[in-house]
């Protein structure tokens, strides 16, 4: 399977223009680390890689097929897996952290091979990587701390065991032990060969970290980074 | 001179763009929005043909979720409402001026089955449920449940939209038919109460006034008025953008549109009727 390719992507809300030209390319298996100002448009240039807005102007695909977020079930059955960890989450407020993660393997039971009690179980599986205690698999997001919301949100991408994985400031409000954890699993992906990843944040220690590829925005285009990852802000 | 500063400050007028301007851009915001709306029910029905057995399954679950809901939970209020009804019109009915049994008889399929019940079994699941889906379809926009369903490969218009579409043409179908039942019990208990015409005379109106006709005329009353709350419901839900403070005014607006659009189609069925049945219409 190819990568991400992003090429010239335009993107505003209504009169303001977010992105001008924005254009990414990366072979399966790469990672790169976006950084930028608070507005700068991280977020918007996440969810436009993940396929999740219409390009004003440009084109994106993802493992070689156009992905324009209007045929979401297509993407997911010719095999493009998109993990997206969501800045607040995302999660689904009604619908218990157990529900939440096995909800996209019960959609997908049929193209994944999955019977009822393998949904659960890999549900269940991606929840324990995360280090959620059982006690609270059976609650709703809006009854967990933000830190567990966060990793709930992670459980809910890896169980679908994605080839494309996008961070939205992954590792921010999250304690020192929680944000380690995150960073483990970052790390484990960015070594994944089959896993193209892109994760957008400002946080010195995690692109360290992860020592990946860096990128910057400014005035709404995307800059490679050529010094070090400190003079990308 | 500097203008006072007030508690809501506003854009300088220098800076206001014109009124033939701001003509313009009402109409292109109208055009967008019809379009919007009708992509809204177009996506939905068309995420209806799309493939996949398992999404299908988990989309007829919520499906009969939004059933219970919007139905089942819906009967005490309708059944107390019915009763109510029913019993209202007979006592008018009778205050003009007593009415033989078979006149009133033909008042209950003509005022009641044919208008009252389905309009108002609309009025009352969009005052309910309508709120609800909008309000919830709202708050999913602005957490990002909605981009976090597509990032899972989800459509939402099959998993959100379908659902409660066909959830709600369910529910004020069955609704509608329980809604005219009660509401003509309603109507011979308080002819009863008020020592009017004997029931044999009321039935014998009741049952020469009902036609063939009735019965496509109720189905597409109860089908039409379901798609409109459900589809105006869903549609402003999903029109919310990233403010929490857009979700009660969507919401709003989805019940206001909802209800205007009911009476509008309900009027537009009875007139459609009038011209292929009658009059008079036996």
């Amino acid at each position: 399977m190819s990568g991400l390719a992003l090429y010239n992507a335009w993107f505003s809300y209504g009169d303001q223009v977010v992105l001008r030209g924005a254009t990414l390319n990366l072979k399966q298996g790469e990672s790169v680390v976006v950084a930028g100002a608070n507005a700068s448009g991280k977020s918007t240039l996440l969810h436009l890689c993940a396929g999740l807005l219409p390009i004003k102007k440009g084109s994106l695909r993802l493992g070689g097929s156009v992905a324009d977020g209007l045929h979401p079930g297509e993407l997911f059955r010719r095999g493009v897996r998109c993990g997206v960890v969501f800045q607040e989450g995302g999660l689904l407020s009604n619908m218990n952290a157990l529900a939440n993660v096995a909800l996209a393997l019960n959609y997908h039971s049929d193209t994944l091979g999955l019977s009822q009690s393998d949904v659960e179980e890999r549900a269940r599986l991606a929840l324990i990587r995360v280090r959620i205690p059982e006690a609270q698999f059976y609650t709703l997001p809006a009854h967990l701390s933000f830190g567990v919301r966060k990793r709930l949100a992670f459980a809910r991408a890896i169980a679908i065991e994605p080839n494309f994985f996008f961070f939205d400031d992954p590792d921010v409000g999250l304690d020192p032990a929680t944000a380690a954890l995150v960073h483990e699993i970052l790390c484990q992906y960015r070594d994944d060969p089959k896993v193209t990843m892109v994760v957008g944040t400002n946080r010195d220690l995690l692109i360290e970290r992860l020592g990946v590829r860096g990128m910057y925005l400014r005035n709404g285009e995307l800059h490679e980074q050529t010094e070090g990852a400190h003079s990308i802000r | 001179m500097q203008p006072r500063f007030t508690l809501f400050p506003q854009r300088p007028i220098s800076e206001r763009p014109s009124w033939v301007t701001r003509i313009g851009a009402e109409t292109v915001s109208n055009w967008w929005f019809f379009k919007r709306l009708f992509a809204t029910l177009a996506r939905a029905a068309a995420a209806g043909f799309e493939p996949g057995a398992s999404a299908a399954a988990v989309s007829r679950r919520v499906t009969v979720r939004q059933i219970f809901f919007t139905g089942f939970e819906a009967l005490p209020l309708v059944s107390v409402m019915a009763l109510l009804v029913g019993a209202t019109i007979i006592i008018q009915a009778q205050l003009v001026s007593p009415l033989p049994g078979e006149v009133l008889g033909k008042v209950l399929v003509a005022v009641v089955l044919r208008e009252v019940a389905p309009l108002t079994t609309a009025l009352v699941v969009a005052g309910r449920s309508g709120t609800a889906m909008a309000t919830e379809l709202g708050n999913m926009k602005v957490n990002d449940e909605v981009l976090a369903l597509v990032s899972l490969g989800i459509n939402p218009y099959r998993f959100i939209v379908l659902p409660r579409l066909i959830g709600t043409v369910v529910s004020v179908l069955v609704l509608t038919v329980y809604f005219g039942a009660l509401a003509i019990i309603g109507g011979y208990l308080a002819n009863a109460l008020i020592g009017g015409p004997s029931f044999p005379a009321m039935r014998a109106g009741f049952t020469e006034a009902l036609v063939p006709l009735d019965l496509p005329l109720f189905v597409l009353k109860g089908t039409g008025l379901g798609v409109i709350v459900g589809w105006l419901c869903c549609h402003f839900g999903l029109e919310v953008g990233a403010s929490p403070t857009e979700v009660p005014q969507r919401a709003s607006q989805a019940v206001v549109f909802g209800m205007l659009a009911c009476v509008v189609l309900n009027t537009a069925v009875t007139l459609a009727f009038y011209w292929i049945a009658g009059p008079p219409i036996h």
